[in-house]
């Protein structure tokens, strides 16, 4: 039926490829091109690279500031969720409880809520009711690596369900026969042969925290701010700084396109609740 | 199987944190949705008032018209990329040489931070400095101004939608298309149907599970935008891209007037529940639920 | 459309066009009740008073979980 022209595809899918990069190509320009240079007829042609707007930007005392939270609340966060998925997806997939498929589904209702919905409660949460002495979950970072796992615990639950029921039952229970305890079972036959699971989805959450801005501008104000609203506060604040607020925006971006080939084939099945299977 | 109590402990943490931070915000919103409590007002202590909350919205023309352009904005996005995403998976259903490396690139958007995409393509189309507004103008005499020109901002902010979302509805397609069955295809092939014919009678059909799964997915998504057409257009000009997210953030937030706020959240979630339970009984009426997986 | 055996025992098919269990008749329910109380306040509250909704939707909602 389908009448195989190679060439046809290729240059089909070149143009298709160049559409996808040129905004990001664009943006890579205007990082290295000083304000004059942006004057006149925009060009895709870079004759020097302008370092400065990087140079500044990572000179930044916020912006490093926020750099740091970024790092620390991405890892935290992909670090918590992936060991709590990996205990909570070990025990629905090797324990009778009662009502757990429906307590797996309900994971995922979690995730599918619209964020600006619970934007009000959060932070009437954070600043009133979650007071401890003086001390709020507003503006720390541990309260924003806490409330990431409401949508990342979801994705990673429904990402290492399959991987955990890959795993054969009868190494679980080779390793009771021959005395291990369940910490051991988990920590030395589940483990290590979920490693590679584990790994996509640390990456992946780790993604999924570093790119979000809503809850980030909202729960925080001085402290925990992370660098999507440091971009954000960029355009707001300075206007028409363009060269430098294209830095701070391939800055925001250089994880994603670090992790993308070794994420890539599982990207999908991530955002489709695992619904899509490649 | 082994003790359900060590298997609930190992639960635990999980509901735990899922309970304080996903189902607690959701009933305390359900009670302040209910009350009067503005921080600025005469009385700032929360107050129950009832349905006033929400007999007030159905009266807010902002709000309605928030909604309506949320749901216009969905709607545009998503067929956009359902049906740009159906002839972009059967492309990749051919092989060529490159193929990996194209669909690596085609995979990019998908993991940008979606302020970063909003970045982006305020750089691209923001007068004076984005080369489209400029090879538009130089080559046909259109004048483009995002921020001048309510089409022209909302049509920017479905366009960076689609190229953003577009992926992933090609990716899903794709896995199902990768996934459908040889023999009906060779049957209506001997039955000497056409393309056309093979395409409404045999490929639709077997692919709907998959193609409503995929609208599902992407609607919610789409109905929750924020961050990008933030930084695009900052819900302007006016309030022409103001879309439901944006308008309890930007329009609710300053004026702490949080029983009002609390209620548009709710009907917000509502209306997001009623669309998701629709398509989900699309799914589930016709029981096709299991091949879409 | 689908043969009807191979459907397990607990969903039926009442008046609504889906096959639904109990939970989501209360869903629907629920929903309806919370659609007409909204209708009500913009459209007919000016003329007609909401308890009479409100006892309207608890009529609709008895049936959708009773008959639907």
């Amino acid at each position: 039926m389908r009448r195989n022209r190679p060439i046809v595809s290729i240059l089909f899918w070149t143009v298709s490829s160049l559409i996808t990069l040129l905004p990001i190509y664009w943006m890579f320009i205007v990082s290295a091109k000083s304000r004059v240079q942006l004057f006149g007829s925009p060009s895709f042609l870079l004759t020097s690279f302008f370092t400065e707007n990087y140079i500044n930007t990572l000179r930044d005392p916020a912006f490093q500031r926020y750099m740091i939270n970024s790092i620390v609340i991405a890892t935290s966060n992909a670090v918590l969720v992936t060991t709590l998925a990996l205990f909570a997806t070990y025990a629905l997939s090797r324990y009778k409880l009662g009502g757990k498929e429906n307590v797996f589904f309900w994971t995922i209702t979690n995730r599918m809520a619209p964020p600006a919905v619970f934007l009000l409660p959060l932070f009437l949460l954070y600043t009133q009711v979650f007071v401890l002495n003086d001390a709020k979950l507003f503006d720390t970072r541990i309260g924003l690596i806490l409330l990431y796992c409401v949508f990342n615990l979801p994705f990673a639950i429904w990402t290492l369900r399959s991987v955990i029921d890959g795993i054969p039952k009868e190494l679980d229970e080779a390793a009771y026969v021959d005395g291990a305890t369940t910490w051991q079972v988990l920590t030395k036959v589940v483990l290590p042969l979920a490693k590679p699971g584990l790994a996509v989805t640390g990456i992946l959450t780790w993604v999924f925290a570093w790119n979000e801005y809503l809850f980030a501008a909202t729960l925080t104000s001085v402290h925990a701010r992370t660098v999507t609203t440091g971009l954000a506060e960029f355009v707001t604040v300075t206007g028409t700084n363009w060269g430098q607020m294209a830095a701070t925006a391939m800055l925001t971006l250089v994880p994603a396109l670090l992790v993308l080939g070794l994420v890539q084939r599982h990207i999908v099945a991530g955002l489709t609740f695992g619904a899509v299977k490649e | 199987m082994r003790s359900s109590t060590v298997g609930w402990l190992f639960l635990a943490p999980t509901l735990v944190i899922l309970f304080i931070f996903g189902v607690l915000p959701f009933l305390y919103v359900l009670v302040i949705g209910f009350t009067q409590w503005n921080s600025f007002a005469a009385d700032p202590t929360m107050q129950y008032n009832g349905v006033e909350n929400f007999r007030r919205l159905m009266f807010d023309d902002q709000f309605l018209y928030s909604l309506w352009l949320t749901l216009k904005f969905g709607f545009f996005a998503v067929a956009s990329q359902i049906l740009l995403g159906y002839l972009l998976a059967q492309l990749f259903m051919r092989d060529f040489p490159g193929k990996g490396f194209f669909r690596t690139v085609h995979t990019l958007p998908l993991v940008i931070a979606p302020i970063a995409v909003g970045a982006t393509w305020r750089l691209l189309l923001v007068p004076g400095l984005g080369p489209v507004p400029y090879y538009l103008n130089q080559w046909f005499g259109y004048e483009l101004n995002i921020s001048r020109y309510i089409d022209q901002a909302f049509v920017a902010t479905v366009v960076m939608d689609i190229w953003h979302w577009t992926p992933l509805v090609t990716l899903t397609l794709l896995a199902a298309l990768a996934s459908l069955p040889k023999e009906p295809f060779e049957q209506a092939q001997i039955d000497g149907a056409n393309r056309f014919q093979i395409f409404w009678h045999v490929t639709l059909p077997l692919l709907k599970p998959a193609i409503l799964a995929t609208v599902f997915i992407r609607l919610m998504d789409a109905l929750r935008t924020v961050d990008e057409v933030w930084m695009l257009t900052g819900g302007g000009p006016g309030a022409a891209t103001r879309y439901i997210g944006l308008h309890i953030w930007r329009v609710v937030f300053p004026k702490t007037d949080y029983g009002y706020g609390a209620a548009m959240s709710l009907i917000t979630l509502y209306l997001t529940i009623v669309m998701c339970w629709l398509l989900y009984a699309g799914l589930v009426a016709r029981r096709d639920l299991k091949r879409a997986e | 459309m689908a043969d009807l055996s191979e459907l397990p025992p607990e969903p039926r098919r009442g008046f609504l066009p889906i096959h639904t269990n109990g939970f989501d008749r209360v869903f629907i329910a629920v929903v309806l009740f919370v659609a007409i109380h909204l209708f009500w306040m913009r459209f007919l509250e000016a003329s007609v008073p909401l308890s009479v909704g409100t006892v309207l939707s608890v009529i609709v909602g008895a049936v959708v979980i009773a008959r639907g």
